[in-house]
């Protein structure tokens, strides 16, 4: 028995993931795997056993690059592309924010209508003739504003104990009216020449780095996030904790290089028709840096951790002491604030916003619903991650651009959306099906 | 031998039995605390009308007040909106004609969304469905075109709608998918199909008064009854209720099983008389432009009636509704008692979608015939149907509601609605006119949840 912690006891190759109670447990292959191979296997099980993470929604996302481009050879066109992504973003930013209320089991309606509100703040307060705020105290306002919403609501499911789908469908309506309320019946533009406050909002949309600032800031990303991750498992190894293989690490590393290379590089071709327009867009990196803090907030703090509890089990959670109604009320503040950053970009992406935007801005919740279980969050709490959101949100995105550009009317779009997001539900509902977890 | 020598036995069933002269104790069944909190109504325990008050105020008070906020709430918005609209006009006959007239939609829509209410589900596509099932109809009788009969189109129309329900109710008895997920795709999905149906977004689609097939469909709500014979209907409903009430419950009596009180079907009656009485009234008044006579009862009152009175019965009298209630009270025992939960879902789905093509129709014809892309929004019909039903008493956890809350909180939301519209607000009217019913539905479902804290029936199982 000279076997250190951690490592197999000598003479025997032990696959712990081999094991039948590893694809029923919920712990990831990769706590368990030795080796790339006992990964891969472990990995397998767990798709096996009902639990396949993104795996549905990086098919689905092939699927709908491969079909659109066979009925469009301009789909995939750089030009295309980038276009896809800065429509995909609001998608992302608006799942992303369904994602915590989905993650507790709750559902919240209103997030299109605070996306709205936020919006419509943004632009009359940033007007030169009028409010005339700067852009910062703009946006600062607008996501407090939205931050109140989400705690009202939150309280009231929280504490008073009413079903969220009606209090969101309340404030859903509330939120309507306050927000045609705030545009006072007329239009409100954000202009891009003149006012520096404008211009600052209308360039978060539509603004972008120079094509080798693009270059320099990816590799300060990628060489960061890629030091941290390896250091992170390194120290694990040598503490003798569980961490996993070596080899999977550097390939996480490899991977992310690649994506955000090609990013870059489809982002840098020139895509305007006269003149130049070239280099990745302002809301990638913005939309990045919401995906990576709301991903450490959820994985790695407590409240995270409370956050899936209470969607797994939520009896188990009260009785381990988790405060109920104060993480379910941070949920909701937390969804209806990324509502607000989602309602910024939207401000900045339809540069006039006037009382019909308002109420197509409803619709938007559908699609961020949409997008969260497409990407692999389940709604019936517990099972999700924030690059669910990222990742729906791309394939909704995808799919209206495609359906777009071959001229579909936008009634038959929100045909196909109806019947993608009722796809994406009976999927998550047979899935758990083989789950031994009561639904 | 005879009976025990003690007391002479001598009482018939159903009477109090006589004797004990010194403590003339009358057992009041209903004043035991466990009365309240049980579900049974007093009417059943009572055995005087003093009783039967006295047992109502008590369930009241421990949270299950029925139709009482509904009552007080209609007559509050009555009175303040009569106090705050421009020429105190809120109460003037043309003008509660036209909320009479509206609310009708709402009253259909409650109704059908009350029977998915009570399993504990909701149905979020009502709104969307009625506009197709309306725009069916309508497109049904066209001329020249398909030219179907009135009553061919409209229950084609109905059967397309409760087709659409059977098939969410699938997907959710079956498939076990939240229903609050399959109705919110299908509201987007027949939000799509309603513009498809209407050939584009510019789509319109009408039914004229001039064409008699049409003009059915075009007089349900604009089209009246002859006042004479408004008061005559009004006669016969009364007169076939009334017999029909004090019937049974005398045959109860006789029978010797438990009957309400006879002083309580005597005031039922009463204000069944007394409301239909108002309601006919305040229909024969003329309320032309003083160019044109109109007066008389719009033909779609009686038509809300009947479906009021098919749908008590149904959730009240028949072994389906029977089902339905025990189903949302608890689903587990009414399972274990041998109820087929999908198949009263699949059914309750098909019904509620159903009964929203009806009030699809109605508000086609409401608009005065014409249907087009921007008639009504699917998505704030929804939310107006949702409010009438829980304000008027339905409980959104299931297992509590009748049809008539979805007609008292349609009249309500209807009254409401309109309200806020002849107060002249200028740049305020639109936000209010979103914001007032979000107001209202949350305040109604605060209403529900807090009453529900004192009650020990175990539907509300939130941890």
């Amino acid at each position: 028995m000279s076997a250190a912690p951690g490592e197999p006891p000598t003479g025997t190759v032990v696959d712990l993931t081999a094991a039948p109670e590893v694809a029923a447990a919920e712990v990831p292959p990769e706590i368990l795997a030795e080796s790339l191979g006992q990964y891969l296997r472990g990995w397998l099980l767990r798709v096996r056993g009902g639990n396949s993470g993104v795996l549905p929604v990086v098919l689905a996302i092939v699927v709908v690059a491969v079909s659109f481009q066979i009925a469009n050879p301009k789909y995939l066109s750089p030009q295309n592309l980038v276009n896809l992504f800065e429509q995909s973003t609001v998608y992302m930013v608006l799942a992303m924010a369904e994602i915590f209320a989905l993650l507790l089991g709750e559902i919240d309606l209103s997030v299109g209508l605070v996306m709205g509100l936020s919006a419509v703040v943004v632009a009359e307060l940033v007007q030169p003739i009028g409010w005339g705020w700067p852009w910062w105290a703009a946006i600062i306002v607008a996501l407090l504003f939205c931050s109140v919403v989400g705690l009202i609501q939150g309280t009231l499911v929280a504490r008073l104990k009413m079903p969220s789908f009606i209090v969101t469908l309340g404030g859903l309506l509330i939120l309507e009216g306050a927000a045609i309320l705030v545009l006072g019946g007329t239009l409100v533009g954000i202009g891009n020449s003149r006012f520096t406050n404008e211009v600052v909002l209308y360039d978060i949309f539509w603004g972008r780095f120079a094509p080798v600032v693009g270059w320099v800031v990816l590799a300060v990303l990628v060489g960061t996030a890629g030091t941290v991750l390896w250091l992170r498992d390194a120290r694990r190894r040598r503490d003798g904790l569980a961490a996993p293989p070596p080899s999977l690490t550097a390939m996480k590393i490899v991977l992310m290089t690649a994506a955000g290379i090609a990013v870059v590089a489809i982002c840098n071709v020139n895509r305007a028709h006269y003149g130049t327009i070239e280099g990745v867009p302002y809301i990638i990196p913005i939309v990045l840096v919401v995906l990576g803090a709301w991903t450490v907030l959820l994985q790695r703090t407590r409240f995270g951790r409370y956050v899936y509890a209470i969607g797994g089990n939520p009896e188990a959670a009260r009785r381990a002491g988790v405060s109920l109604p104060a993480v379910r009320t941070w949920g909701f503040v937390l969804a209806a604030l990324t509502s607000g950053i989602a309602g910024v970009l939207f401000a900045s992406w339809q540069v006039s916003l006037t009382t019909n935007i308002i109420k197509t801005a409803n619709s938007y919740v559908l699609l961020a619903v949409a997008a969260a279980v497409i990407g692999g969050t389940s709604l019936f709490g517990g099972r999700g991650r924030t690059i669910h959101g990222v990742l729906g949100g791309l394939v909704i995105g995808g799919i209206y651009n495609g359906l777009y550009l071959l001229g579909v009317l936008s009634q038959w779009i929100d045909v196909v959306v109806a019947a993608v997001l009722l796809a994406a539900a009976t999927i998550d509902v047979l899935s758990r099906r083989g789950a031994p977890r009561q639904s | 031998m005879g009976p025990d020598r003690g007391l002479p036995v001598t009482a018939v069933p159903g009477e109090d039995p006589t004797g004990a002269v010194e403590a003339k104790t009358v057992v009041d069944p209903t004043a035991a605390p466990e009365v309240a909190a049980a579900e049974v109504p007093p009417e059943i325990l009572a055995q005087s009308l003093g009783q039967y008050l006295r047992g109502w105020w008590l369930r009241v008070r421990s949270g299950n007040s029925g139709v009482l906020p509904v009552v007080l709430a209609i007559v509050l918005v009555a009175v303040v909106f009569e106090i705050v609209t421009p020429e105190h006009a809120f109460l003037r006959p043309s003008n509660l004609v036209y909320i009479f007239g509206l609310s009708t939609v709402y009253m259909v829509l409650a109704m059908a969304e009350i029977v998915v209410l009570l399993l504990g589900e909701i149905d979020l596509s009502v709104g969307a469905v009625a506009l197709v099932g309306g725009v069916i109809a309508f497109k049904l009788v066209q001329q020249p075109g398909p030219a179907w009969p009135w009553w061919a189109a409209i229950l084609a129309a109905l059967v397309c709608c409760g087709v659409i329900g059977a098939l969410q109710g699938t997907l959710i008895a079956r498939l076990k998918i939240p229903s609050f997920i399959v109705s919110l795709g299908g509201f987007l999905l027949f939000s799509g199909v309603l513009v498809i149906v209407l050939g584009g977004a510019d789509g319109f689609v009408a039914v004229s008064s001039a064409v008699p097939n049409q003009s059915v469909i075009y007089y349900l709500v604009q089209g009246v009854i002859d006042p004479v014979a408004g008061w005559v209907a009004l006669a016969v409903a009364v007169g076939a209720v009334g017999t029909t009430l004090w019937l049974r419950a005398a045959s109860r009596r006789h029978q010797g099983l438990v009957a309400p009180p006879a002083g309580l079907t005597a005031i039922r009656i009463a204000l069944v008389a007394l409301i239909g009485v108002a309601v006919v009234m305040i229909c024969t008044v003329n309320r032309g432009g003083g160019i044109v006579t109109v007066k008389g009862v719009p033909w779609v009152i009686p038509i809300v009636l009947v479906v009021l009175g098919a749908w008590t019965l149904l959730l009240q009298r028949s072994r389906f509704g029977r089902y339905v209630n025990a189903i949302g009270g608890n689903p587990e025992a009414a399972r274990r008692a041998g109820v087929s939960l999908a198949a009263i879902r699949t059914w309750a789905f098909a019904l509620c979608s159903a009964t929203a093509g009806l009030g699809g129709i109605l508000l086609g014809s409401f608009f005065y015939g014409q249907y087009s892309t921007n008639t009504q929004d699917p998505g704030q019909l929804v939310l107006y149907t949702v409010a009438a039903a829980v304000i008027g008493g339905t409980s959104l956890f299931g297992g509590r509601g009748k049809a008539i809350h979805g007609v008292l909180g349609g009249l309500l939301i209807g009254g409401i609605a309109y309200g806020v519209s002849l107060l002249e607000l200028g740049e305020l009217a639109t936000p209010l006119e979103y914001i007032v019913p979000g107001g209202v539905l949350l305040a109604a479902v605060l209403v529900d949840v807090l009453s529900r804290r004192g009650a020990r029936t175990g539907s509300v199982s939130r941890v």
